[in-house]
């Protein structure tokens, strides 16, 4: 028995022992990057559409051009050296020169048939991604052809934006896939998909060297990169779905970046030795819809009455902490076309008045749908829904908030059954587009629509920003619909919020981009 | 076990159709579109009868294939593959924790019935049992991991550590069968806190249930016999009490052990593991039912397998049961 307790108290003592090497900060050739990744589930390029995927194919493969860094209105040149827009009389036609000498990490030369046959699988595969190709460019199989083996020509139709177009190139989904890699690991004819979720066959300075659902994924560098090396030879990004988490392991040493802190957290990195917090921007909206089909809300001035009744800048200061910016508009800071015009701020007398003209200045009740969990910028839709609450009982309007997972809700407000919804939207491409059309055109069976929002001026102006092709008049035109949308449409867009990073001292370099992720090659320690 | 297995197959199925919400757009989310909401249902199947899709379910259940995700679009029989050893590791040492903390603390507290260790031990019981387990979990780590820096922060392995080839998913066994000892070493030291963390509450239930258990035994007269024979102290404890007094404790040593099994959600958030109870929380938010009901079919597995066992072990600690 004695022998037996003493065995358990060696054990428990050898387990408890300090750990020299364990302990250690992060390997100095190695980034180490927390975050939730548990929506990661395919790692191809023509698959990926979430966050974590999207964070690690952009850095396994290139694309034919680029946003570099925060700036997401000037292209660069990527894969290819250079591209003009020329009119093909039905069609337009985008001509793409590649960068000569470019290797895939498997060693095969990168050439047109390549982009040839990797847009072609995006759109031949329809996954989650594919409709930025068959909706915002209006293409189909085949009209991407190889003209010799370094120019390629992409035809769309009219109807469909070049300079949009060339936005969703910069994003995975227009990613630049070895064809034989993927072609020999087909499974029936899935074009490699089946390998390609937890394989990688690009251009990007990094390779993937393995994936561990819900663990991690290992990204090493790439020897083929054509581009300066990487910093760091070897990223893991390592899946820690709690923040507190987080926190200790950005303060042991054990993590380099970490990714999901709360505001709370974020400040209390200030008082750390060791460490430092970094803001990166982000393109959502979190905003408030309101059925234009669901009295009293079909009076524009009770809607006006609404939106003066927030106080917004209590919502920055105290809910996230400063962690978001306040925005009005529907067309976010850091794209084209942004309008800064954000005029109200609570105004309890100016929202009386409006409801009062309205003929409801008795006030009246509507029901507000809140996803659950946490919303952008750290606090819970619920907390930002009581401060709503809140408000509008100042104006005497009652809110009774539904708080509804998020599928519910989604469904209860793609069938316009919504009163008030508060929810996110990020544009699915870094082009004001990407937010003016759902948010402006009833027939483009998006939020306006949603929201029974059927405003034709609106629409059409939504059409012609889109398609002009001179860059003032496209301002005018965007900065005429911002500006229309913001008193007259159903929306009251509360903020936009900032991503807040936890990070060791000695890292440099680390750059978000709006559109949700990170280039690890420029990141050094 | 085969009926059994058929009604939560049915509850199971039945019950996630009737909530009001839409899986297919919790898998596409916001910006999806009407066709390809339409082909994404159209390919799991979801545009038929609620009843034909229980017989598809079914059939294909009969021949081991459990479908895809609709979450994780693979198949679910390889999520439970890879996430279910991860919770036979955690929840396995947890268990033990139990068992070994447990036992000997009731045994001692029946012993010293209302002296110092007794309320020691009813204190720390009272503890274990009510504080929640995120917040335990969140102290350990702060403590020992964050503070003391004695134990190795969440996750199955150190950061820098590469798992050996999977044979069993368990990685104690993968690296002693790769002869790892550095992943071995890794795992085990990875295993102390989780396993702490999620065991303490059924230390708690089971301490508590041995306790009482033993003192019911302690003043049968079988005992006082024993001892007036002059047997030593221990001997009439561990041979002659302690056997009668676990039969009832058994029935909640095993019963931990399913609950230990089919997951631990909190756990495994706070230390980042990747097992059953976190990918059967996601799934069921997600609406991705293939997945709830994989997960709850191994879960009733799991359940009637303990059921089965217990009831073999009260055969052999009581020679008054038996089976025809």
């Amino acid at each position: 028995m004695r022998i037996r307790i003493a065995a358990v108290v060696m054990l428990v003592g050898v387990l408890l022992a300090p750990q020299a090497p364990s302990r250690a900060a992060t390997a100095s050739d190695t980034l180490v990057y927390v975050n939730d990744i548990s929506d990661m589930i395919s790692l191809d390029p023509a698959v990926a559409y979430e966050f974590s995927g999207v964070l690690v194919a952009q850095n396994l493969y290139d694309t034919l051009v680029a946003f570099e860094g925060e700036d997401l209105t000037t292209l660069k040149p990527r894969l290819a050296q250079s591209w003009r827009i020329r009119d093909g009389g039905d069609v337009w036609q985008i001509v793409f020169q590649l960068r000569p000498g470019v290797k895939f990490s498997t060693g095969r030369p990168v050439t047109a048939k390549a982009v040839a046959f990797s847009f072609d699988r995006v759109i031949a595969l329809n996954k989650s991604p594919a409709f930025l190709f068959k909706d915002i460019g209006g293409m189909k199989e085949g009209d991407t052809i190889a003209v010799g083996s370094d120019t390629v020509v992409v035809s769309l139709p009219k109807t469909s934006s070049p300079q949009a177009f060339l936005s969703v190139l910069t994003f995975t989904v227009g990613a630049i896939v070895d064809p034989d890699e993927a072609m020999a690991h087909q499974s029936g004819s899935d074009r490699g998909e089946a390998w390609l979720r937890n394989h990688s066959a690009g251009t990007g300075p990094y390779m993937l060297d393995r994936w561990d659902p819900e663990s991690r994924a290992v990204l090493v560098a790439n020897p083929n990169y054509w581009g300066p090396k990487p910093r760091l030879s070897r990223v893991i990004i390592q899946h820690v779905p709690e923040s507190s988490t987080q926190k200790f392991m950005l303060e042991s040493g054990d993590a380099d970046i970490a990714a999901d802190l709360t505001p709370e957290q974020v400040l209390d990195l200030a008082s750390k030795p060791g460490v430092m917090s970094q803001d990166g921007k982000l393109l959502q909206l979190v905003y408030v819809g309101m059925n234009v089909k669901q009295p009293p809300l079909d009076n524009v001035k009770v809607r006006e009455a609404v939106r003066w009744s927030i106080d917004y800048d209590g919502i920055i200061r105290s809910l996230l902490r400063g962690g978001a910016r306040k925005v009005q508009t529907i067309v976010p800071e850091g794209l084209f076309g942004f309008n800064s015009s954000a005029p109200f701020q609570q105004d309890i007398s100016k929202a009386k008045a409006l409801l009062a003209e309205a003929g409801v200045g008795g006030g009246f009740t509507v029901e507000m749908l809140v996803p659950t969990g946490p919303a952008p910028g750290g606090p819970k839709w619920a907390d930002i829904a009581a401060k709503i609450q809140s408000d509008l009982a100042k104006a005497g309007i009652k809110v009774e908030i539904k708080e509804t997972v998020q599928a519910q809700l989604l469904g209860v407000y793609r069938a316009q059954k919504g009163q008030m919804v508060m929810i996110l939207w990020g544009p699915d491409f870094p082009d004001p587009d990407g937010n003016a059309t759902p948010f402006s055109d009833y027939a483009a069976h998006s939020i306006a629509w949603r929201n029974q929002y059927n405003d034709t001026a609106a629409a059409t102006l939504a059409k012609q920003a889109a398609l002009e092709p001179d860059l003032t008049k496209r301002r005018t035109l965007y900065k005429q619909l911002t500006d229309k949308v913001l008193h007259e449409g159903p929306y009251i867009v509360l903020y936009q919020p900032t991503k807040r990073f936890g990070l060791r001292q000695n890292v440099q370099g680390f750059v978000w981009n709006p559109m949700a992720y990170a280039e690890f090659r420029t990141v050094s320690k | 076990m085969g009926l059994v297995l058929l009604g939560v197959s049915v509850l199971t199925f039945f019950i996630a159709h009737v909530v009001p919400a839409d899986p297919v757009l919790a898998a596409l989310g916001e910006h999806a579109r009407e066709d390809q909401i339409r082909s994404y249902r159209h390919a799991y199947g979801l545009d038929r009868p609620v009843g034909v899709q229980y017989l598809i379910y079914v059939h294909r259940l009969l021949a081991g294939d459990f479908g895809i995700s609709i979450r994780t679009r693979r198949p679910v029989a390889e999520d439970l593959g890879e996430f279910l050893p991860a919770t036979v590791e955690l929840g396995g040492t947890a268990w033990l924790v139990a068992l070994l903390l447990g036992i000997p603390a009731g045994i001692l507290s029946a012993i010293y019935k209302d002296r110092i260790f007794d309320h020691l031990a009813r204190i720390g019981s009272l503890i274990g049992a009510s504080m929640p387990v995120f917040w335990l979990g969140l102290l350990l780590l702060g403590s020992f991991y964050y503070r003391l820096r004695w134990l190795p922060g969440p996750g199955r392995l150190d950061i820098s550590a590469i798992p050996p080839p999977p044979r069993t998913g368990l990685l104690l066994i993968d690296s002693a069968l790769a002869g790892d000892g550095v992943v071995f070493w890794s795992a085990l030291r990875h295993l102390v806190l989780p396993g702490l963390t999620l065991g303490l509450f059924s230390t708690a239930v089971i301490a508590r249930m041995t306790r009482s258990a033993m003192l019911e035994v302690l003043y049968q007269d079988y005992i006082r016999t024993a001892r007036a024979k002059g047997l030593a102290g221990a001997r009439v404890v561990l041979r002659h009490a302690l056997r009668n007094a676990m039969i009832p404790t058994l029935t909640i040593v095993g019963i931990s052990f399913g609950n230990l099994l089919s997951g631990a959600v909190l756990t495994e958030t706070v230390f980042a593991w990747p097992g059953l109870g976190r990918y059967a929380t996601t799934s069921a938010i997600s609406l991705d039912f293939p997945a709830v009901m994989g997960v709850t079919i191994v879960a009733a597995v799991i359940y009637t397998t303990i059921n089965l066992v217990i009831d073999l072990l009260y055969a052999r600690l009581d020679p008054r049961v038996r089976y025809e």
